[in-house]
C-alpha cells in the first residue's frame, strides 16, 4: 500500500512536466477553441455573443462549410494517391545499384529543401497565363487551350487540379525519401529467391516490394492526407479560395483563415471550423490507421 | 477492436445526419437562429466611456482566463477624459453620427518631445514592400540622421491586410506607436477607440494643414474629427499602349474619357486587329471590383452607401443595386461578352491586369491601375517584361467615367497615432508623420514612386517638380485629385465592414463576368452587404 503510494508520487513527478506542458500547448488550446468555436466575436474577439453549441450544428448545415468540405475531399483525392504513386514509382527507379543514380536521388528529394511558398510562386510564375512559360508554349495551348485562356488557375473547372499539381510536386521530395528509405529496408534474399523462383521485373514489384513497403506507404499515405487537409499556402498564393463565385479552391483552411474568406473576421466563426477540421482528421487517422493495419505486412 | 471502428462509424454517422438534416443556410448566420446576446450590448462611445461595461459583459461571455485580458483593448483616455462621462453620443449610435469635441478624445501632448531625456524609440508599421519599402526606408534613414530626438524602426508586416488583422488582434503592449491603414479602414480603426486624431496634434502644435488636400484630409476624417495623416495617397488611373492606339487608328494623346469612348476605342483596338483586346479588367476585391465601383459611384455623382455614404450616420443600407449599379455591371458585362474587353479574374496586387499588357501573343491595350504602380510598371517594363512595349509607348490617363469628370476618391493610406503609449511617444510619432508629409518628403516620395502628393507646394519642391515636368504621367493622378469637385459624393464611402462589402461586389462582377443576372447578382451581393452592416452596428452599439 505504502509502496504503491510512493510510486503514484514518482509517476506524478515524473510525468509532471510533459503534462503541465501538454496541457497548456495542446489542451488548453483546444478546449479553449471549443469553447471559442460557440461565439460570434468581431475582429478585435470582442463583442462576443453566443447561442451555444448550437453553432456548431448551423456550421456544419451551412453551404459553405460543405462545399469547402467536398473542396478539400476533392484535393486529397487528387493529390495523395497521385503523389504516393509518384514517390513509390520515382524510388523503385532510383532504387539501383548504378552509376550516377545519387545525381538523380537528389534531384528527386529536392523538392524537400523547398517551402511551399517558393514552390507556388514558381508554379504561379509558369503559370501566369500572359507571361508565364508554361502558359504559352504553342502545342501546350492547342493541347488544352484553358492553359492560356483563362488560365489553369483562373478556370472554375480546373483551378483545383492546378492547386494539386504544384502541391503534389512539392511533396514529391518527402515521398521519395521516405519510400526510398523503406525500400532499402527490404532484406535482398527475398528480391533474390523469387528472382531464382522465376518471378519477373513486375511480379517481383507486386508480389516482393508493394507488400513488404505497406508500412511505409500507409505512412505516407496518412501525411499526405493530413497535409492535403491541412494545405493553406499552396491555395492561398495561388488561387486566394477563387476564382469566385465557384469558390472552386476554397478549401477549409481557406474557409478558416483565407484572406477573402467570409469567416475571416470572426473569430468564434473560425473556431467553430477549425474544432471541425481537428473531428475530421482525427475520424480520418483512425480510420486509415485502423482499417489499414490488418492489410498491412510488417515482415517477420 | 470493434469499439475503434465503431467509433469513427459513429461520429461520421452523426457527421452526415446533422450535415443533411439542415438547410443549406449561409455560414454567415450560424450561431444566430435565434439570437441570445450573452453579453448586453456594450455602449459605444466615442470617448472610450464604457469600457467598464464592456469589460464586465465579456467576463460573461468568455471564458476564465481568456487572453485578451480586460483592458488591452480599451480605448485610451480612460483617465484623461472624465468630461466623457457626459458626453452626448454614449446613447447615440458610434462615430460619424455626432461631432466629438476634441477635448474628450486622447490628448497630442506635442510639446513632451522637448522635455524628454533621451533619444525616444518608436516602431511603426507599414505594409510597403518592395520598392516602396525601399524609398519609405531611404526617408526613414534621413529622418533618424537628422536629429537625435526620436529613433523610428520600421517593421514590415507584409501588406495592409496584416497590418489591420495584426493590430486589431494586438494587446496595448504589442501594439506600435504608429500604423499605417489604407482608407477602407478608416471606421474599423476608428471604432477600436485606440488611437490619438491627427486633428489634436494639429491643434497642440498650430500646425499649418493649409497645403494639404481637402479631398484627402476630408476621406481621414470622421465625426468631424481628422483621425489619420493621409500620406501615400494614390487613385486609379489608365494606363494605355499608345503603340497600339496609334495601329488602331486612334490618338494617342487622347485616351478615352468616357465610358462610352472607353467602349468605341476598345472595339476599334479590336476591329482594326491592332490588338487582341481593348480594356483589361479584373474582380479583385482592392481594384477592378471593389475599390473602382465605389470610384465609378463617385464618378456618376451617387452615394454607394445610405446616409450620405455613411458619413452623416452609420450607413445601413449599401445602395450599389440601384440603376447606377446596375448601369454599370451591364457596360462591364457587355464590354468583355463581346470581346472589345478581356477579364483577368482576381488580380492579386494588380498583376495579371498589367501582365496583360505584356502579352505577346494576345494583349490588352488598357488597363484600370493604381497611380501608385506607376514606378514600379515602368521599372519592369525598362526590366523587359514586356518585349514589344518600350518604356515611353506606356500612356497614363485619367480613370474613364460615366460622364468625363476628374473625380476620384482618395486611396493608398494614412498613417494613426497609437494613444497611451505615453506622451513622449506621441510625441515622437507626430514628429516623424510631420517629416513624412512635409513638401520635401512628399516630393521625394511621390517623384520615386507615382504616389500622389499630400500637399500642393510638393509640386514646386524638387525632385517632383522636374519629375512631373519631365513625364507628365505622373501627374495625372495628381490632376485627377486636384479637380476632384468638393462634394459628399465625392469624398468616398465610410463603412464598417467596407473591406467584406468590397469582396462581395467583387464576388458580383465575377458572377455577371460569368454570365450572371447583373440584377440578380446586385440585389444578392446588397442583401448580404446589409447584414454585413446591421451586424457591425449591433456589435458597436449601434
Amino acid at each position: 500500500m505504502k509502496r504503491r503510494r510512493r510510486d503514484a508520487v514518482l509517476a506524478l513527478v515524473m510525468l509532471g512536466p510533459s503534462a503541465v506542458i501538454l496541457v497548456a500547448f495542446v489542451l488548453y488550446p483546444l478546449a479553449r477553441a471549443v469553447w471559442l468555436g460557440r461565439q460570434r466575436c468581431d475582429a478585435r474577439a470582442q463583442n462576443c455573443r453566443t447561442n451555444g453549441f448550437r453553432q456548431y450544428v448551423d456550421v456544419v448545415q451551412s453551404r459553405e462549410f460543405q462545399h469547402s468540405l467536398w473542396v478539400t475531399v476533392k484535393f486529397a483525392l487528387l493529390t495523395v494517391p497521385v503523389g504516393v504513386a509518384l514517390g513509390l514509382g520515382l524510388a523503385v527507379l532510383a532504387d539501383r545499384h548504378l552509376r550516377g543514380v545519387g545525381f538523380f536521388r537528389t534531384v528527386f528529394s529536392s523538392t524537400v529543401a523547398t517551402s511551399v511558398a517558393v514552390a507556388s510562386l514558381m508554379w504561379l510564375f509558369l503559370l501566369q497565363p500572359s507571361r508565364g512559360v508554361l502558359a504559352n508554349i504553342g502545342w501546350l495551348n492547342q493541347l488544352a487551350p484553358v492553359i492560356k485562356r483563362p488560365g489553369l488557375l483562373n478556370d472554375a473547372g480546373t483551378a483545383l487540379s492546378g492547386v494539386a499539381l504544384s502541391s503534389v510536386w512539392a511533396n514529391l521530395g518527402f515521398t521519395f525519401i521516405v519510400v526510398t528509405a523503406g525500400l532499402q529496408s527490404i532484406p535482398r534474399e527475398l528480391h533474390e529467391s523469387a528472382y531464382v523462383d522465376g518471378a519477373g521485373p513486375w511480379r517481383r514489384f507486386t508480389n516482393v516490394t508493394v507488400p513488404m513497403l505497406s508500412p511505409t506507404l500507409v505512412f505516407v499515405g496518412v501525411v499526405l492526407t493530413s497535409r492535403a487537409f491541412q494545405a493553406y499556402g499552396e491555395i492561398d498564393l495561388l488561387t486566394k479560395g477563387g476564382p469566385v463565385p465557384q469558390d472552386s479552391t476554397s478549401t477549409l483552411t481557406y474557409l478558416i483563415y483565407g484572406s477573402t474568406s467570409i469567416a475571416r473576421s470572426d473569430a468564434g466563426l473560425q473556431s467553430t471550423v477549425a474544432v471541425l477540421l481537428f473531428v475530421v482528421l482525427l475520424v480520418l487517422s483512425v480510420v486509415q490507421l485502423r482499417g489499414l493495419e490488418r492489410r498491412v505486412h510488417y515482415g517477420n | 477492436m470493434w469499439r475503434s471502428r465503431l467509433l469513427p462509424v459513429l461520429v461520421v454517422g452523426s457527421f452526415l445526419v446533422v450535415a443533411c438534416s439542415g438547410g443549406g443556410d449561409s455560414i454567415q448566420n450560424a450561431g444566430n437562429t435565434t439570437v441570445a446576446p450573452a453579453s448586453k450590448p456594450t455602449t459605444a462611445t466615442t470617448a472610450g466611456v464604457g469600457d467598464t461595461d464592456t469589460d464586465t459583459a465579456h467576463a460573461d461571455t468568455l471564458a476564465p482566463g481568456e487572453t485578451l485580458a480586460p483592458g488591452e483593448t480599451l480605448a485610451p483616455g480612460e483617465t484623461s477624459a472624465p468630461a466623457a462621462t457626459d458626453a452626448p453620443t454614449t446613447t447615440v449610435a458610434p462615430s460619424t453620427t455626432v461631432a466629438t469635441p476634441l477635448d474628450e478624445l486622447p490628448k497630442c501632448p506635442t510639446d513632451a518631445l522637448a522635455s524628454a531625456s533621451g533619444t525616444v524609440d518608436i516602431t511603426f508599421w507599414h505594409g510597403m514592400t518592395a520598392d516602396l519599402e525601399k524609398q519609405l526606408q531611404a526617408l526613414t534613414d534621413e529622418y533618424n540622421a537628422s536629429q537625435t530626438k526620436v529613433h523610428v524602426t520600421l517593421q514590415n508586416q507584409g501588406g495592409y491586410e496584416q497590418v489591420i488583422d495584426k493590430y486589431l488582434q494586438s494587446g496595448q503592449d504589442s501594439r506600435p506607436d504608429l500604423a499605417q491603414a489604407p482608407e477602407y479602414a478608416v471606421q474599423e480603426f476608428r471604432d477600436t477607440n485606440s488611437f490619438v486624431p491627427v486633428a489634436a496634434c494639429v491643434k497642440a502644435d498650430n500646425y499649418d494643414t493649409s497645403p494639404i488636400l481637402p479631398a484627402a484630409v476630408n476621406a481621414y476624417s470622421s465625426g468631424g474629427v481628422q483621425w489619420s495623416m493621409p500620406w501615400n495617397v494614390s487613385n486609379p488611373v489608365l494606363y494605355y499602349n499608345k503603340k497600339i492606339f496609334a495601329q488602331a487608328g486612334l490618338d494617342p494623346e487622347k485616351p478615352p474619357r468616357t465610358l462610352e469612348e472607353l467602349q468605341a476605342d476598345s472595339e476599334q483596338i479590336v476591329s482594326s486587329g491592332a490588338a487582341k483586346y481593348g480594356l483589361v479588367v479584373d474582380t479583385d476585391f482592392d481594384s477592378g471590383g471593389g475599390w473602382y465601383i465605389e470610384q465609378w459611384f463617385a464618378k456618376a455623382e451617387e452615394f454607394i452607401a445610405d446616409n450620405d455614404n455613411g458619413r452623416s450616420a452609420p450607413a445601413t443600407h449599401m445602395l450599389f443595386a440601384g440603376q447606377t449599379g446596375v448601369d454599370l455591371y451591364t457596360y462591364l458585362q457587355n464590354l468583355v461578352a463581346s470581346g472589345a474587353g478581356y477579364n483577368v479574374g482576381a488580380n492579386a496586387s494588380g498583376q495579371d491586369a498589367f501582365l496583360k499588357l505584356a502579352d505577346v501573343s494576345e494583349p490588352g491595350a488598357m488597363t484600370i491601375g493604381t497611380s501608385a504602380a506607376l514606378g514600379t510598371v515602368l521599372a519592369a517594363i525598362k526590366g523587359g517584361i514586356a518585349p514589344k512595349i518600350a518604356v515611353e509607348d506606356l500612356g497614363v490617363g485619367p480613370m474613364p467615367g460615366p460622364n468625363g469628370s476628374a473625380t476620384v476618391l482618395v486611396g493608398g493610406a494614412s498613417l494613426w497615432i497609437v494613444a497611451d503609449k505615453g506622451d513622449e511617444k506621441t510625441a515622437a510619432a507626430w514628429d516623424y508623420v510631420k517629416f513624412l508629409s512635409n513638401a520635401q518628403s512628399q516630393s521625394t516620395w511621390a517623384a520615386a514612386t507615382g504616389y500622389v502628393p499630400i500637399r500642393s507646394d510638393a509640386l514646386s519642391t524638387e525632385p517632383l517638380a522636374s519629375k512631373y515636368a519631365s513625364d507628365s504621367r505622373y501627374q495625372v493622378a495628381y490632376d485627377s485629385l486636384f479637380q476632384t469637385p468638393d462634394e459628399l459624393t465625392a469624398i468616398g464611402a465610410l463603412l464598417g465592414p467596407q473591406r467584406e462589402i468590397r469582396v462581395l461586389t467583387a464576388r458580383a462582377l465575377a458572377t455577371v463576368f460569368g454570365g450572371g443576372d447583373v440584377a440578380t447578382a446586385l440585389q444578392e451581393a446588397a442583401t448580404q452587404a446589409d447584414a454585413l452592416l446591421a451586424d457591425y452596428a449591433a456589435r458597436h452599439g449601434g
